[in-house]
């Protein structure tokens, strides 16, 4: 099992920021060659990764693998933002819309549309937009982005200027930036009202979701539609794309084949004739067919980084995919025995300085990971990385984290630490830490990995020469993220210490990095319970205010104040890509862009 | 006989219920639910409350049950929570491929396995019988997953005549069309089965060759070959026929690590990924389908005895 939360938030890292991020060399991975018009590509997806659901609002469950990276190859988002300029940035190409401009001291939002057209001939018109909004706004409970606060509860009104023009409404000022990344780029697609308006299969189009009744309807019908997976290739309310692809295959194991859409109107015209996504039953059947070149764009499992060499004298090039991502061991503290424990931020610091971050990406990930210091994706360089995570304030040094914990009033005795002085002077324990205490952490991790096996036990070996026994509890990736629930003291939930979720648990941020989910005391994945009023305050003021310093000052002070326990950061996969396919971009939002990609004479 | 039947139909109901309720109630005993694992870290708290009323953990167990066994009683099997399509047709898909590779892997091991247990009970102690024993317990005591490995490599990157991965069309006969595709996954059935069958033929054959019967058959005058093959070999079928009737869960219930190996989406890969994502109407099905397999297979265990051996028709009359 391997990188199912990456793949979670596949749909949701597809689009986000302007940002000014360079993205190092994978941005231009395979250029070059004669291109070549038409021909056909597979791409193998990671094991049990079955595509689900087309319709470009997904209810809860159906927001996994490679719905959205598929979806938007069809549906095009109103904004996209990729890696594929060699910064992640909005990419105007593959999206519905020109930039946003931002009025009103930032309450108003002024949208122009693209030229596109529907496969029906039909013009994209702000009334595709509407569509959208007047069904979210009406089913809110049923969209499973849907967050209390976030679209469309911070638009207060939709006004349609004309046909290719919208203005939003907001309810208070955002920062502009976050605002395009993370809501608009991140849900708002436009869909076909002048088809899918209607409210049973062969029913009268209408505007029926232009009342909350009509609105819900519709949205009854078409998730109704959307439950028919064998139907998604023959049904004609799928057939109406603008995108640069249509369906051609869909079928219910995962399959999906898409086809250049002759109908397309924008300017990202697709080079290939068709793109398949291949579905694989675990890494080593793709392993096996890569190996014998059944796939055109594949990977290569962990384990087997060390036949790069072969693949690559069967014909392809073997490359990181780096993510746009952080890595971490969150802290329970609210967990009744060690809460008080964690609450101590030397503690954190003794911790975080006992992970050699640099031998575990070289010997465990192969330097298929690269260390990461604090909240902001370190690869690709960003502007919203500061100089204090940059430098890692707390480089591993087993001395000093050790030399933490005896000048905190604890003693080590057979290889643990007890609290000898409790109370919260300079040189005792800290507040709410017991007489007697011992440091001996629970950590819930995935089973199955042999990269996350070995890095807990290289991270019991180093807490255990400070005097922190960790006890490593194995679970299956699902099991450990049903028992790593935000949770108060007093409830039975509230058991668990620190929690891993292994190579498949990495947070893939939209374009703009910030923490509000994470890091916030009221983030919906803030699960560990951290709270911290100045960390409040500035996760708010990187959402809200427009100044540019607002991220590197939550990033700063994140990165010392360790919510967390920062962890390697390994790629979303290790490529093989057939050397004739060029045009590929390994995007660090993890989304792909096929209609770019062709095969070079 | 059909009392005998009537009978067994109605302990193959209440044992398949109780399958069902203890399932069902170790499933959703589990705390919080299954929503914080399917939905990811990211789910917000509105999405998880969503799923949970869509799918009813915010009732009772007892009303969750209920609602579980009218689906059932209606022949809804439930939907699953993350692959879009209801169970019935998940396992509808699964099931002819799956029974395609266990059958093909059985039957064939079945025709190597039978005569070779007679071939050396009758070589018994002989130098062939000796090295034949060697071979069939290194594949007994081969991991599947390692075989199907060394499989892979060998046949279709050493010597490249084989395709890597099992046949990739959704239809049974296309399944057949691409018959080579076949050969290394229901090999690598194949070759542990025929270890585990050849002992038990072996052992049984050699059991009848000192019964009195085969002294009488032989004393009569028959031929050596009308004595094993017609007089012992039907005798010795009987372990071999039990052995079989409780085999059908297994071929119904798939070949979870030959499917991992040879990306043949079956049963086996289903209900481990079920397990994996908590995706609980799956696990129902599965257990329910696997359970009547059972039920199934030991009732037609008991006739095809019956069929074979008069003795035990006597008895179950």
């Amino acid at each position: 099992m391997k990188r199912p939360l990456a793949l979670a938030v596949f749909g949701a890292a597809v689009s986000l920021l302007a940002a000014g991020c360079s993205s190092g060399s994978q941005g231009s991975a395979t250029k070059g060659g004669t291109p070549q018009q038409g021909g056909s590509v597979t791409f193998a997806m990671p094991p049990n990764a079955t595509p689900n659901w087309i319709f470009p609002i997904g209810t809860p469950g159906h927001l996994a693998s490679f719905n959205g990276a598929i979806r938007q190859e069809v549906f095009v988002p109103l904004y996209s933002y990729d890696g594929s300029s060699g910064t992640v940035a909005l990419d105007e190409k593959a999206s519905a819309a020109k930039p946003p401009v931002y009025t009103n001291g930032g309450k108003t939002v002024d949208i122009k549309l693209n030229p596109l057209t529907w496969a029906n001939g039909q013009k994209v018109t702000s009334r595709d937009v509407e569509f959208w909004f007047n069904l979210v706004k009406a089913n809110k409970a049923q969209w499973g982005n849907y967050s209390a606060g976030d679209l469309p509860d911070n638009i207060a009104s939709f006004e349609t200027v004309s046909d290719s023009e919208f203005k939003l409404h907001l309810t208070k000022a955002y920062n502009p930036d976050w605002f395009t990344a993370n809501q608009l780029a991140s849900y708002v697609t436009p869909i076909p009202q002048s088809v899918w308006d209607v409210q049973s299969r062969g029913g009268k189009v209408g505007d029926y979701d232009r009342t909350t009744e009509g609105a819900k309807k519709v949205f009854k019908y078409l998730t109704g539609e959307a439950g028919k997976l064998s139907e998604y290739a023959s049904n004609p309310l799928w057939k109406v794309a603008d995108g640069p692809f249509t369906v051609k295959e869909f079928t219910t194991t995962g399959q999906v084949t898409l086809a250049k859409n002759p109908k397309y109107t924008g300017t990202d015209v697709a080079h290939l004739d068709t793109v398949t996504f291949k579905p694989f039953t675990s890494s080593d059947a793709e392993m096996n067919v890569l190996r014998s070149g059944g796939v055109d764009y594949g990977y290569l499992p962990p384990l087997a980084v060390a036949q790069q060499k072969t693949i690559e004298r069967n014909g392809y090039q073997v490359k990181p995919w780096n993510g746009w991502a952080i890595t971490y061991i969150p802290y329970n503290f609210n967990n009744p025995a060690m809460g008080a424990v964690f609450k101590q931020l030397y503690i954190r610091q003794a911790v975080q300085m006992s992970i050699d971050q640099t031998t575990i990406s070289r010997v465990i990930w192969h330097d298929k990971a690269a260390p990461g210091y604090g909240p902001v994706p370190q690869t690709p360089v960003s502007k919203f990385l500061s100089p204090v995570q940059q430098t890692n304030p707390y480089p591993f040094d087993l001395n000093k984290a050790k030399a933490l914990l005896t000048s905190h009033g604890w003693t080590i005795a057979n290889g643990v630490a007890s609290c000898a002085q409790p109370g919260s002077g300079a040189t005792q324990c800290g507040p709410g830490v017991k007489a007697g205490t011992q440091l001996k952490f629970t950590i819930n991790a995935q089973s199955g990995s042999t990269e996350t096996d070995n890095m807990m036990q290289e991270v019991q070996s180093s807490l255990s020469k400070i005097g922190i026994g960790l006890s490593i509890k194995a679970e299956p990736l699902n099991s450990v993220l049903d028992h790593t629930a935000q949770c108060k003291p007093d409830q039975s939930s509230c058991s668990w210490q620190l929690s891993f979720f292994g190579t498949a648990g990495s947070w893939y941020f939209p374009a703009y990095p910030s923490g509000e989910q994470i890091f916030s005391s009221t983030g919906g994945t803030n699960l560990g319970s951290y709270v911290d009023p100045a960390a409040d305050d500035l996760v708010k003021k990187s959402t809200s205010s427009s100044d540019p310093a607002a991220m590197q000052n939550y990033d700063a002070y994140v990165t010392k104040n360790l919510p967390v326990i920062w962890m390697p950061n390994p790629a979303y996969q290790v490529s093989a890509i057939r050397n004739n396919l060029r045009g590929v971009v390994q995007d660090p939002l993890a989304n792909i862009q096929p209609q770019r990609w062709y095969l070079a004479k | 006989m059909t009392r005998f039947l009537a009978k067994r139909f109605g302990q193959a109901v209440v044992v398949i219920f109780f399958v069902t309720v203890i399932v069902f109630l170790l499933l959703h005993s589990v705390p919080g639910g299954p929503a914080h694992g399917i939905l990811g870290p990211k789910a917000s708290p509105q999405a998880i409350a969503e799923f949970n009323r869509v799918h009813g953990f915010d009732k009772s167990l007892l009303q969750q049950y209920w609602a579980y066994l009218d689906e059932l009683f209606h022949g809804d099997l439930g939907q699953s929570y993350t692959l879009n399509q209801s169970v019935a047709s998940l396992i509808g898909q699964r099931i002819p491929k799956t029974l395609v590779l266990t059958g093909m892997s059985t039957l064939l091991a079945l025709v190597i396995a039978i005569p070779l247990g007679v071939w050396q009970a009758r070589r018994r102690k002989g130098l062939t019988d000796y090295a034949v024993t060697t071979v069939v317990f290194v594949g007994y005591a081969t991991p599947v997953f390692f075989l199907a490995l060394v499989l892979v490599i060998v046949f279709t990157q050493k010597l490249p005549i084989l395709p890597a991965q099992a046949p990739q069309t959704q239809s049974i006969a296309g399944l057949f069309a691409d018959s080579r595709a076949l050969i290394l996954p229901v090999l690598a059935g194949t070759f542990a089965t025929v270890a585990a069958f050849s002992r038990y033929m072996r052992s049984a054959v050699l059991d009848n060759l000192a019964e009195d019967y085969v002294r009488t058959a032989r004393a009569k005058g028959a031929s050596e070959r009308r004595v094993v093959w017609l007089h012992i070999m039907r005798n010795s079928l009987t372990p071999i026929i039990a052995m079989l009737g409780y085999y059908l869960p297994v071929l119904f219930s798939g070949a979870l690590v030959i499917e991992s190996v040879f990306n043949y989406p079956g049963m086996g890969l289903l209900f481990w990924n079920a397990a994996q994502t908590s995706d609980y109407p799956i696990l129902l099905g599965a257990v329910l389908v696997i359970a009547l397999a059972t039920v199934i297979g030991s009732l037609l265990a008991d006739v095809l005895q019956a069929f074979v051996d008069p003795r035990v028709r006597g008895a179950i009359k």
